[in-house]
């Protein structure tokens, strides 16, 4: 059965589909052609056809069987690596059906695992690794500790460049039957910054308000899905109301489920659409570089944010 | 010799104080046993108010044997199916009357007793015989999958009054007296919990000047407000390093407070850097996380107490300022009372499509258009109450 959803129904299903990734394609492919996979690591920023690779990867490896042979799991999704080692053990306990004489497990997401729970990974793998291969993604693959990259082969995914993306919404745009011109497919690339899912989702929710899409259609679809309150959150601090901006910073994180890395990300874009000073705006951006260096060491992201709101209060006056 | 509590123990159900209503419930449930909805019972209240006396006495006056399991047993798996899975298939023919208690369950401890809990709630479902469980706070999170399980019996809080009564009459039968107010004191301090309030009666009978018993109290607690009104408030001093020591919580808990009442006492330039301060207390608990370098420990309480201080520099703000509870965690509840269906949607539409569900629910504005297809609706196998969801949002 294929899929409603786009990102499924027209997910690459052969190598030489993946858009963008040549290099990578060529070296997995060969792998995977020998039968005889190492650990693998993916490296690369979201979108950028990872999972799919690894998808790929495990159809050709085990053909029809696949299902039987492959584990997904998300680090992030996943409370503690202790669910994630019970998991492992359970899938890894019976044999690989078929003439690959193991399995494969996707761990997607792994640089959300700390340090120890990375070291308790490595040791997952060596029990495992007569019977299992693992393919682990991440972001950065800075925040996979030594061992475990030692132990892989690393692949460091791109970003799709514009070419690559086009190629991808043209081939929906015409098996869809939907009309698109060359400013929305601009449009479209640029709100999804090079994420092709995002790209394909944000062209999906377009296209399910009208079948001609156009880049006013795009831009309205893709800046109601940015939270606009972002901003709000960044004028009512420069404007000197702290316990507003505290409030609606709270509302909006619960309300669109959004982290505390998402929001900083938004407030950093966000300080170049304010209208204020060249000279305030470096400042605004260099404290929030700081709060975000303290977001990733710290523990809870809400406290910073509340204390890089206050310091804006402060620079707004002018301090 | 027998101390106090050992010897006042209830043995009559009818010695109990306050908890007619529990041992209706428990009665009840033993009487319809094995024809009860819920196969056991979860008896929640504070420490000290008389569950697991309740279950003894309740035994004893009818012929239960009652085979106990408390925090003092390793519950883990292993020991869990070893201990009670003989005693709960054994046949019912030898040993009619038998109870299983299972105290202080909230104590199961997260990695010593791993799978304790998940044991229980399996082996619930099969008992032959009634299990009661006790426990302190049954709503803390852990704790949620037995709930679904038993049947919670909310135990009675003990008023000051009650306590006071029976101090009263144990010192009666001990032919001691201690002056009033010290009888007060001891009721009011133990909130309803009758173990430490007959040993602080049996601590100050037997002093000269029972006064001091709370000497020492009064050095050591210090409740939430008045360490912030302290440390917001005062001018600050070093004696501050030592607040959080006598603040009777979790250094976590006493953040959220933190956060909550900066802005109420402090505003300007002074909230800014209170905030800073509160924002380096969190950074050194994230690498004290991360490393397992305890040490920072020094920082995250000096940067908490001192550093907040004297975020005011060196002021002192007499007023009288309102501090409140946090609001956040409430918040955090509500929202996902409203929008706990978003969750299990996200779930299922990233299982589909190969990513992880947190990542579907932070980009939750570009895919809700699709999510009102009905045939995606369909294909992920959405219910009536997600499917509301959607259209309603």
């Amino acid at each position: 059965m294929t899929s409603e959803i786009w990102t499924e129904k027209y997910r690459p299903k052969k190598f030489d589909e993946l858009a963008g990734q040549e290099a990578i394609v060529k070296r997995v492919g060969a792998l995977t052609n020998s039968l005889n996979i190492p650990h693998l690591l993916f490296a690369g920023p979201a979108g950028t056809g990872k999972s799919t690779l690894a998808l790929i990867v495990v159809k050709e490896l085990f053909g029809e069987n696949w299902k039987d042979n492959y584990l997904e799991l998300n680090a992030s999704d996943e409370r503690g690596i202790q669910i994630v080692r019970e998991k492992v053990k359970d899938f890894a306990r019976t044999k690989s059906l078929g003439n690959v004489p193991f399995k494969v497990i996707f761990l997607d997401e792994a640089d959300a695992l700390t340090p120890e729970a990375q070291q308790a990974l490595r040791r997952t793998m060596e029990n495992y690794a007569a019977t299992c291969r693992f393919i682990l993604s991440c972001n950065y693959s800075s925040k996979i500790i030594d061992p475990i990259q030692s132990r892989c082969a690393t692949f460091r995914f791109k970003l799709l460049e514009k070419k690559d993306v086009e190629k991808v919404i043209k081939r929906i745009a015409e098996s869809e039957n939907l009309e698109i011109d060359e400013e929305a497919i601009t449009s479209i690339y640029e709100s999804s910054e090079g994420d092709c899912r995002r790209s394909v989702n944000i062209m999906q929710s377009t296209a399910s308000v009208s079948p001609k899409i156009t880049k006013d259609l795009v831009s309205t679809i893709a800046s109601e899905a940015r939270p606009k309150e972002i901003k709000i959150v960044l004028e009512y601090a420069l404007s000197g109301d702290f316990k507003g901006a505290r409030e609606k910073l709270l509302d909006v994180m619960l309300k669109e489920s959004i982290s505390g890395q998402d929001v900083i990300k938004q407030m950093q874009k966000e300080i170049w659409n304010l209208t204020i000073e060249p000279e305030l705006k470096v400042k605004l951006t260099e404290k929030t570089g700081e709060a975000e260096f303290r977001i990733v060491e710290g523990s809870d992201p809400f406290i910073q944010l509340q204390a890089l709101l206050a310091s804006f209060v402060l620079a707004g006056l002018g301090k | 010799m027998k101390s106090w509590v050992e010897k006042y123990r209830p043995q009559k159900l009818t010695e109990l104080i306050g908890q007619e209503e529990a041992v209706g419930e428990v009665e009840n449930y033993l009487e319809t046993f094995p024809n009860v909805r819920r196969k056991a019972l979860l008896l929640n209240g504070p420490p000290g108010i008389g569950k697991t006396t309740l279950v003894h006495v309740f035994a004893k006056e009818n012929e239960y044997e009652i085979f106990e399991l408390n925090a003092s047993d390793l519950r883990n798996k292993k020991s869990m199916i070893e201990k009670l899975k003989p005693v709960l298939e054994q046949s019912s023919l030898f040993n009619k009357n038998k109870l299983i208690l299972v105290d202080e369950i909230d104590g199961l401890s997260g990695t010593k007793d791993r799978g304790g809990g998940s044991e229980l709630v399996s082996l619930i479902e099969d008992t032959k015989f009634p299990i009661i469980c006790a426990a302190n706070d049954a709503w803390i999170q852990k704790l949620s999958p037995l709930r679904k399980k038993v049947n919670i019996i909310e135990l009675k809080d003990i008023t000051p009054a009650e306590t006071k009564n029976l101090l009263k009459k144990i010192l009666e039968q001990e032919k001691k007296s201690i002056n009033e107010k010290v009888l007060n004191q001891i009721s009011i301090k133990a909130r309803g919990d009758l173990r430490s309030a007959i040993n602080d009666l049996e601590a100050a009978a037997s002093m000269e000047n029972p006064e001091e018993i709370f000497i020492d109290e009064r050095n050591k607690k210090l409740d939430i407000f008045k360490a912030m009104r302290h440390i917001f408030q005062d001018k600050a001093n070093k004696e501050m390093l030592g607040t959080f020591d006598k603040v009777d919580m979790q250094m976590d808990e006493i953040i959220l407070w933190f956060e909550e009442n900066i802005p109420k006492a402090y505003s300007g330039e002074d909230l800014a850097k209170a905030y800073q301060r509160l924002a380096k207390v969190d950074l050194f608990k994230g690498r004290i996380y991360k490393q397992q370098y305890w040490r920072f420990l020094v920082y995250e309480n000096i940067f908490g107490s001192y550093g907040i201080s004297q975020a005011k520099g060196d002021k002192e703000i007499t007023e009288f300022k309102k501090y409140s509870k946090p609001t956040r965690i409430l918040k955090i509840w509500l929202n996902n009372q409203k929008h706990g269906k978003k969750k299990t949607i996200a779930i299922k539409y990233a299982k589909k499509t190969h990513v992880g569900y947190k990542r579907i629910m932070a980009q939750w504005n570009e895919i809700k258009h699709q999510l009102k297809n009905p045939m995606i609706q369909k294909e992920l196998k959405l219910d009536d109450d997600e499917i509301n969801y959607i259209m309603k949002y």
